[in-house]
């Protein structure tokens, strides 16, 4: 093959492997665009908040690395914080039907009532649509967008990648480091981590 | 006739705690339960002797389709974490942790064993253990059990072993699981191996020259966030050995320094490997980077 066909070749390469990295809302990365329905019956659609920070939540109810973070209160404490400085906190189910944590809508109402959780949103995602938008891999794995919509933390809650209620006072939350070191102007130090936690329950689950 | 009727008694008694002894033997061996599972803490050998090494096993029997993690659990899950309860004179070293399968779904991937696993450690003991007549040796686990969920499960394990002179045969009654988990752990790299890895932009390239072909090859990464788990690990068969790309992990920010892991070329054999990040020559590494992107993208080249 002469040189001059294969820097053509090389270059397309290159675009194709590096296409997945721009299209899959990677740290960095424009956070890909979503149109979703909550469990309060709205339409949600992730442009709708441009101008505002977004924080993304997997959630699985019956996960006991999530249940880690509800019973200790964790969650609830960090969506009442942050939607209270005007971050908007969207809370996604992407189990599928028949699968642990899967919930209709009503049933999601029951829980965040029961739970007393806070998010701006809890939305309904039993396709796996947008779980696999953002590659999402476990609960709870969060992702924060900038105003601008650009993912600048995606990874694990914090650094205790365990289910003990006890882990939860001493641990780094990446959460708030991100959203602290982003709303000061900083750049966010420590913009990707490995996303601990229990597997996302997409309709491919094994069995 | 009390003297009789006291005798009875004592048999009868005696006979009552043999029989429990047995049941609390029964018990014993079959484990304490952990979530869709039994868990057994295990000693190669019958006692222990001051300024030996001793090899303790953790054997977890799990139920069907119910899995635990290795020590790098892949996407989810997290590994057994073990906290001793040791006497001073004992030291523990580290698990030694059996060649793991690769499980779960299409987009997510762990790394962990199904069915039936012993992880082994060695414990050692020291001189001043010789003044204590037993050794009392106490595990709290802590284990993920999952399937398609996960429930965390708790064991407080124990066993007391006697101090003795000398080390006591290995004990009959747990050497095949011994056997076992040391057939299944991956063995050092032949050092006529000849391995390097290159840096292919998206991924990291794997060179093996073994001096013979292979048809399969999977490799299973020591350290979390290096390679992207669920991605197929692609290998190109060459006449001595192969080159296996290996996607690199989205939460990857820097330059590794050396891959660590498992090579697993067949059911039977399995590799430590250790290999720094190498700086081949520029035809080479040109190399690594087509075959990179050819394969992991699944563009053909001509």
């Amino acid at each position: 093959m002469k040189r001059s066909t294969l820097y053509p070749i090389l270059i397309a390469l290159f675009l194709c492997a590096a296409l997945p990295l721009i299209l899959s809302g990677k740290t960095g990365g424009p956070a890909p665009e979503f149109t979703a329905t909550a469990s309060n019956g709205k339409t949600v659609r992730l442009a709708d908040y441009r101008g505002k920070y977004v924080v993304l939540e997997w959630h699985n109810n019956g996960c006991p690395y999530v249940g880690k973070h509800y019973k200790s209160g964790n969650m609830q404490k960090l969506q009442k914080q942050w939607t209270g400085r005007g971050v908007v906190w969207l809370t996604i189910l992407s189990s599928a039907p028949g699968e642990q944590g899967y919930m209709t809508a009503n049933e999601e109402n029951d829980y965040l009532a029961k739970v007393q959780a806070a998010p701006t949103a809890a939305l309904l995602d039993p396709t796996g649509q947008i779980g696999h938008l953002y590659d999402a891999k476990t609960s709870p794995q969060m992702v924060v967008i900038n105003p601008q919509g650009v993912v600048i933390y995606d990874g694990a809650i914090d650094d205790k990648p365990t289910t003990d209620l006890e882990d939860v006072p001493g641990a780094t939350n990446y959460v708030n480091l991100a959203l602290e070191q982003a709303l000061a102007g900083k750049q966010v130090e420590t913009p990707t981590t490995r996303p601990y936690g229990c597997s996302v329950k997409y309709a491919d689950s094994a069995h | 006739m009390r003297s009789c009727c006291s005798s009875t008694k004592f048999l009868w008694n005696l006979w009552l705690g043999v029989a429990l002894l047995l049941c609390a033997a029964s018990v014993q061996a079959a484990g304490t339960p952990i979530p869709h599972g039994t868990l057994e803490l295990i000693a190669e050998n019958q006692s222990i002797a001051a300024g030996h090494e001793l090899y303790l096993g953790l054997h977890f029997q799990l139920e069907k389709g119910w899995h635990i993690y290795w020590v790098n659990p892949g996407d989810s899950g997290e590994p057994p974490r073990i906290k001793w309860q040791l006497p001073p004179a004992i030291t523990v070293g580290e698990i030694e942790w059996p060649t793991p399968r690769r499980l779960g779904t299409p987009s997510i991937v762990d790394f962990g064993y199904e069915d039936e696993v012993t992880l082994i450690v060695p414990i050692h003991a020291q001189a001043s253990l010789a003044s204590q007549q037993s050794a009392q040796i106490g595990a709290e686990v802590k284990v993920l059990v999952c399937r398609e969920i996960c429930i965390p499960g708790k064991a407080q394990l124990s066993l007391t072993l006697p101090v003795e002179s000398r080390m006591a045969a290995p004990d009959a009654r747990n050497s095949s699981l011994f056997a076992a988990a040391r057939k299944s752990l991956p063995r050092p790299a032949p050092r006529s191996w000849k391995l390097s890895v290159a840096d292919a932009g998206n991924s990291l390239v794997l060179t093996a020259n073994l001096g013979h072909q292979v048809s399969q090859a999977v490799f299973f990464p020591l350290a979390e966030s290096q390679i992207d788990n669920a991605a197929p690990q692609k290998l190109l068969p060459a006449s001595a050995g192969f080159r296996l790309a290996l996607r690199k992990s989205d939460q990857l920010r820097k330059p590794i320094a050396r891959l660590k892991g498992v090579l697993v070329l067949s059911a039977a054999q399995a590799y430590i490997i250790d290999v720094p990040l190498g700086s081949p020559g520029a035809t080479e590494n040109t190399g690594a980077e087509i075959y990179a992107a050819q394969f992991l993208d699944e563009v053909p080249l001509r």
